[in-house]
């Protein structure tokens, strides 16, 4: 096989054995290409000895210790990591079980003073039927008429219910029921009381 | 996409068991896997670094911190090269760290330790491997890289092109690239 100098460079780049073998046969030939390869094998050579080996009993150790202490690094640092999610864990749970035992607490303020502001509006219902029932009373301890009579044994049935409805909700005081239940006998015994000072002003303008 | 389907050929997947088996080795921190690599490969791996790098010490600190990432990274290792090509890679990227330090530092490196080489075949001359080695210094890294991996440690350009991460025939154009600027240089050093 011959070969041109223009071919020559694709030879060194190829730089496999067939090609080199091709190379050096037209360097035989070729004072200018011969030149080129010398230099271009000389550099080879040259670099083929500057492959470095040296013992060092040392290096090994070394690697083995840094490595173990790599190892011992990357394992601490994993419970570290579990430390802190386990601290983080339970700081959030202490700080939720904070949080809901204030929020109960505030719960439990509010419904006390919802439940006292309720008895604060009865008391003052209860002192207002008291004023009426006073009114009332000269006429109903001598009712002068059926009606009258009738009316103070509906008054006395109520007050029945009154009582017992009390007794109820002194024993639950959060029964909103109970108290929806008294409200309803007040407003009936008010009403009551209201048709029998209406009754006594009809008989005195008759 | 030519260079793409050259690039998958230069770097054929060939993930063994034995790949699996080292990267697990190092991932859990085995020595005896770390002492089977060093002496399997130790010898090539501190050429490597001390023609990147220029002297005895930093080779060795290349080599040791080249452990030590296999060791951090084993765990991220993918299988798309072979360990040893994997860790190969990682030698020369720790080389390249370093020489960049070195140049933040503008400190001018030892050209040479006192070494004895082991010389295959036709000793040459010293003075001459002082020379090429100032010559590869000033080389771009890429450049450097594969001269070393091919000139002086022997590696064929699909080896080399799956460690760079680059086809074999960019591995053989590289070469030819440097070997011609080197051999002007050459010249008229001569």
């Amino acid at each position: 096989m011959t070969i041109h100098c223009d071919n020559f460079d694709d030879l060194l780049l190829e730089g496999d054995t067939f090609s080199m073998q091709i190379a050096a046969k037209h360097a035989k030939d070729c004072a200018s290409c011969a030149e080129k390869l010398a230099s271009w094998n000389e550099i080879s050579e040259t670099a083929r000895g500057m492959h470095a080996s040296w013992e060092n009993e040392m290096l090994w150790p070394r690697i083995k210790r840094a490595v173990g202490a790599e190892k011992q690094r990357s394992r601490s640092h994993v419970w570290q990591i579990a430390a802190a999610l386990l601290i983080f864990a339970v700081l959030g749970g202490l700080t939720w079980r904070a949080q809901e035992r204030a929020r109960k607490f505030d719960d439990v303020i509010m419904r006390e003073a919802a439940l006292e502001k309720v008895e604060q509006t009865e008391k003052e219902h209860i002192a207002a039927i008291n004023n009426l029932e006073k009114m009332a009373q000269p006429r109903l301890s001598d009712p002068s008429s059926p009606l009258l009579v009738s009316y103070k044994e509906k008054l006395m049935l109520l007050d029945d219910a009154i009582a017992e409805c009390q007794t109820n909700i002194d024993r639950n005081r959060q029964n909103a029921h109970l108290r929806r239940q008294l409200l309803a006998i007040y407003t009936e015994k008010q009403r009551t009381l209201q048709e029998v000072l209406r009754e006594e002003s009809h008989a005195s303008n008759q | 996409m030519a260079g793409v389907a050259a690039a998958l050929m230069a770097m054929p997947r060939i993930t063994t068991n034995d790949d699996l088996r080292l990267a697990k080795g190092c991932a859990e921190g085995d020595t005896t896997i770390f002492e089977e690599i060093y002496r399997d490969h130790s010898d090539r791996m501190k050429s490597i670094a001390y023609n990147h790098l220029g002297n005895v010490s930093d080779a060795e600190d290349a080599v040791q911190e080249t452990f030590l990432k296999v060791h951090r990274a084993a765990s991220t290792y993918n299988g798309e090269s072979a360990f040893t090509t994997w860790m190969y890679r990682v030698l020369i990227n720790t080389c390249y760290d370093a020489l960049r330090r070195r140049l933040r530092r503008i400190q001018e490196a030892p050209i040479d330790d006192v070494l004895t080489f082991e010389r295959a075949g036709a000793s040459v001359d010293d003075a001459k491997r002082m020379t090429l080695r100032k010559m590869l210094g000033e080389l771009p890294e890429q450049r450097r890289t594969v001269f070393i991996l091919f000139e002086v440690e022997g590696l064929s350009h699909a080896e080399i092109g799956r460690i760079l991460n680059i086809s074999e025939g960019n591995s053989k154009w590289i070469l030819f690239a440097t070997k011609k600027q080197l051999q002007e240089q050459w010249k008229n050093k001569s």
